[in-house]
């Protein structure tokens, strides 16, 4: 009877260390979604996610801890009675009938575990899933004057879960309570997933933005695992042979939970790995003796050198810091090594100082115009803005109303588009980093601003063509003058001009007026060649028909002179004989003109025929023959 | 037992550090705090850098607000001008937290919300603002190619002006330090209208162009064809008068002629035929033109013969 009682009250205390865990967990879980709402924390969310399953296999382990208690007591109730009256009818009765509590068990253990492990499969692969893809489309979103309060809950919620789960563990361990050790791995697993969350939270108060994100990455991979894992566990559960009185490890209690919540065991693994391997007992010798004893010191030695690394910071070439105690600036530090008290009692924020900055007004580069050879006025080189700028009417246009809507009136303003770099340097980093918040934001601002300013009072051909470098010494002293009156802290070093031409959708037509200003040299250089080839040819044909006239009168005065000579030799040989001069004269002509003439001569006095003269000129045959090429 | 000791040393540093957590706040030379006791704001701000004492959550609450000069840009907004031209416009704005006690009480909640939620209201104002005064000044206020002329800068003024009137009448605790146009443009359907005049333009310059070319060149062919056919002219004249020169000079052998006139018309008459049978002829004689009238008595073909 005794041992019967003391028998009865372990069952009791585990069964009670049980309720506590599945209280813990469920508190623990509720408490960190509130704060996990509160701190928009990316990693709460997944340790939360956690520790409800815990909560889970917490509650599952005690209602299968109570019910192996009620068969116990159903057993030894059974026993006593059969001590006290000898043999019974009841064990003559139908097993089942006799014994509900081992019947309930069963049932339990063959319908109830598989299915919950099967939700659990279910619950962390859809949880990782889910949880990988929402992690990767937020931003790392825990505002800086949340994380302290957070950090604070998520390290006590981590105290506590430690504290609880250590003892459940040891308890388990101690008194090999197979139920209990699933939950208590789970929340001894969840004080640490607490410390990562926190860590996360401190690395974004201590301005790594992406701490949160990236904790809440590795819980996504630790719950992928633990999915992968009781999957395995599924598979060769149904090729496990069954032995009577064998008890069997429960589905859900987690391998890695347990390894993720006492790394010391990792030891015992790998010793016995590394004996095996190595066929003798590498875990005993001094080395991995010492390794294993002395783990929680190198931990803590670990922690106190990542403290210590905090007291000392390095100032690269080109950067100054500004060194802050308890958020007051003492001191700017220049490049080089430089020790200060640890985290968070002093902290550095670094800027680049010495470097040239550049931002652009006026275009957003991409890559592909980066990599064009050539950039031309029509072809879009990156994604450009258009700004107003002044307009006078190169020539008066009648018709004002240019555009394609009858209704709207074209303002008198033109359209340009720049790419303005303004290269600049950090010349006093206290009055950069206090005076303003985003100050390279602001700076663009104000540069942007000056351009705006400076284009709508210039017009837009003048701006183009002439006065350039003396524009872009206005600009970059206008951009200085409004920095300094900002306190930016901040030397304009460069503005440059270099690109400035009308939009795309119009440079085409700019284009074309340069190409009719050169159709229109062309067509006067042509007229000139055309005028001194005209006039050249003139002098030459005045100098052709001059002397054409003194050939004509040399002609004219030497056959008329000639003529006269020979008609006075003429003369005495007409006096001589009159008649018979003529007749010779007029033969030796009539001879001499009709030589080549045609002659028809008519004799025949005595008819009276009429005879046709066809006198025109024949065509030539064989253009007569020709015939003509159909098409 | 050596185990233990460490396991309450590490304990007793998580719970120090906690501790300083709970019970200490830093405030950066960048910032200003106001705590609110039981959600409360109790005391004044603290807008010196340091740590200070609280007491831990939910007991004490710490408000952290940036205090130095804030900057955003409103949206990019359609608002007509004085002459009714559709401007669009978008305005860079500075502006910090000038109370933070009273800018708690007028925007609760945590920072990382009531900043944004002021920056809004702080927008609305600024685009009511905006269109107002947009709305009275013309075009040419803005953009003008006599850079004198431009009032660029009391535009910015009276907007500014009517803001941080309103913002000190509503009392929010924040006030604005600057402001300034950052861009400046027209809708998108003005843009093309714009783009159409400014390609009209651009014709206008062609054929201006153009045709100046043609002005030109025909100017010049004109000049030059003149200049020829003056030259050419002269030249005519010139040999004109030679051949006349030539006709007086020949016109003195004439009464040489004189001596026997039959004789010399007689030549002139065969120098006629001469010339005139001089191209390619067809003549028809009958036996009374000499020498043809030698065949006048040869036996014909005619009846009896």
């Amino acid at each position: 009877m005794q041992r019967f009682n003391d028998l009865t009250n372990v069952e009791r205390n585990v069964q009670k260390n049980g309720l506590v865990n599945l209280v813990a967990a469920a508190l623990i879980f509720v408490a960190a979604l509130v704060v996990t709402t509160y701190s928009h924390s990316l990693a709460g969310q997944a340790g939360s996610v956690f520790l409800g399953l815990g909560m889970l296999v917490a509650f599952t382990g005690w209602f299968q801890m109570r019910l192996e208690e009620n068969e116990r007591l159903e057993k030894l109730e059974i026993e006593e009675m059969a001590r006290t009256k000898g043999e019974s009818t009841l064990f003559a009765a139908k097993e089942s009938e006799a014994f509900p509590a081992r019947r309930s068990r069963e049932q339990f253990e063959k319908y109830f575990v598989p299915g919950f492990a099967v939700l659990l499969f279910l619950l962390e692969a859809g949880g990782a899933w889910l949880l990988w893809r929402w992690v990767a489309r937020m931003a790392a979103g825990v505002p800086t004057d949340r994380a302290m309060a957070s950090l604070s809950i998520f390290a006590i919620f981590a105290l506590l879960l430690f504290m609880v789960g250590r003892f459940s563990v040891t308890i388990a361990r101690l008194e090999g309570q197979r139920l209990l050790r699933p939950g208590a791995s789970f929340l001894l697993a969840g004080a640490y997933v607490c410390v990562f969350i926190a860590l996360g939270i401190a690395g974004v108060e201590a301005k790594f933005p992406r701490a949160d994100f990236w904790v809440a990455r590795g819980l996504c991979v630790l719950l992928g695992l633990m999915a992968a894992e009781i999957l395995v566990t599924l598979l060769l559960e149904i090729y496990r042979p069954r032995v009577r009185g064998r008890v069997a490890r429960p589905l859900y209690d987690s391998r890695v939970v347990g390894l993720f919540a006492q790394p010391e065991s990792l030891f015992t693994t790998a010793a016995q790995t590394l004996d095996y391997q190595f066929g003798f007992k590498v875990s005993e010798t001094w080395f991995f003796q010492l390794l294993k004893k002395n783990l929680p010191v190198l931990v803590l030695a670990q922690l106190a050198v990542l403290i210590l690394s905090t007291c000392v910071v390095f100032v690269d070439a080109g950067e100054q810091a500004i060194l802050e105690r308890f958020g007051k600036h003492v001191a700017t530090l220049d490049a080089g090594a430089h020790f200060k008290l640890p985290w968070p009692v002093e902290k550095t924020f670094r800027y680049r100082t010495e470097q040239i900055q550049t931002f652009v007004v006026g275009y957003v580069p991409d890559e592909q115009s980066q990599r064009a050879t050539t950039i031309l006025w029509s072809v879009a080189h990156a994604k450009e803005d258009n700004f107003l700028v002044g307009n006078r009417a190169p020539v008066t246009i009648q018709n004002e109303n240019a555009g394609t809507n009858g209704t709207l009136k074209a303002p008198p303003v033109g359209l340009i588009s720049v790419s303005i770099p303004v290269q600049f340097q950090i010349t006093n980093v206290a009055d950069w980093a206090y005076n303003n918040a985003d100050t390279t934001n602001l700076l663009e601002a104000l540069a942007t601003r000056e351009v705006v300013h400076f284009l709508a009072g210039v017009d837009l051909l003048e701006v183009m063509s002439s006065n350039r470098l003396e524009a872009a010494e206005s600009l970059r002293a206008g951009i200085q003058a409004s920095a300094n009156e900002h306190q930016l802290g901040a030397k304009i070093v460069f503005v440059g001009l270099q690109d400035i031409h009308p939009p795309t959708t119009v440079a085409g037509d700019y284009e074309k007026v340069i190409g009719a200003e050169q159709t229109k040299l062309a067509t006067i250089l042509a007229a000139r060649a055309y005028a001194i080839s005209n006039v050249t040819l003139a002098g030459a044909q005045a100098f052709t028909t001059t002397n054409l006239a003194d050939a004509t009168r040399l002609q004219l005065e030497v056959s008329r002179f000639a003529q006269a000579a020979l008609f006075t030799n003429q003369i005495p040989a007409f006096e001589a004989a009159p008649s018979v001069y003529k007749q010779r004269v007029y033969f030796q002509m009539f001879a001499a003109a009709t030589r080549n003439a045609r002659k028809y001569v008519m004799l025949v006095t005595n008819t009276q025929d009429v005879m046709w003269f066809d006198l025109e000129d024949k065509i030539r045959t064989d253009l007569l023959n020709a015939t003509v090429p159909n098409e | 037992m050596k185990r233990n000791s460490l396991t309450i040393i590490i304990g007793a540093v998580l719970v120090l550090i906690f501790a300083l957590l709970l019970f200490v706040f830093q405030v950066r030379q960048s910032e200003t705090a106001v705590v609110a006791t039981f959600g409360k704001p109790t005391g004044t701000p603290y807008t010196s850098a340091g740590a200070y004492f609280k007491w831990p959550w939910p007991v004490q609450k710490v408000y952290k607000y940036d205090q130095r000069v804030q900057n955003f840009e409103d949206k990019y907004s359609q608002a007509l001008t004085a002459d009714s031209t559709m401007l669009m416009t978008s305005i860079y704005v500075g502006w910090k937290i000038s109370d933070a006690r009273q800018f708690l009480q007028v925007f609760p909640g945590d920072p990382s919300v009531s900043l944004p939620t002021a920056q809004g209201k702080l927008e609305d104002m600024l685009r009511t603002a905006k269109s107002a005064i947009i709305g009275k000044h013309p075009l040419s206020d803005f953009v003008n190619a006599n850079p004198q002329d431009l009032k660029f800068d009391a535009i910015e003024n009276e907007i500014e002006q009517v803001v941080q009137d309103e913002l000190r009448t509503l009392n929010y605790g924040i006030e604005i330090k600057f402001l300034g146009f950052k861009k400046i443009g027209l809708p998108e359907s003005v843009t093309q209208t714009v783009f159409d005049r400014m390609k009209s333009e651009r014709q206008v310059l062609i054929s201006l162009a153009e045709n100046t070319g043609k002005s030109e060149a025909q100017k010049i062919q004109s000049a030059a064809d003149a200049e020829a056919a003056k030259t050419i002219a002269n030249a005519q004249a010139t040999a004109t008068r030679i051949r006349a020169e030539g006709e007086a000079e020949a016109a003195k052998t004439l009464p040489i002629f004189e001596r026997n006139p039959d004789l010399a018309v007689f030549l002139l008459r065969i120098d006629a035929i001469k010339q005139s049978l001089n191209q390619r002829s067809t003549l028809f004689f009958d036996e009374r033109i000499p020498p043809f009238d030698l065949f006048r008595n040869l036996p014909t073909n005619a009846p009896g013969h």
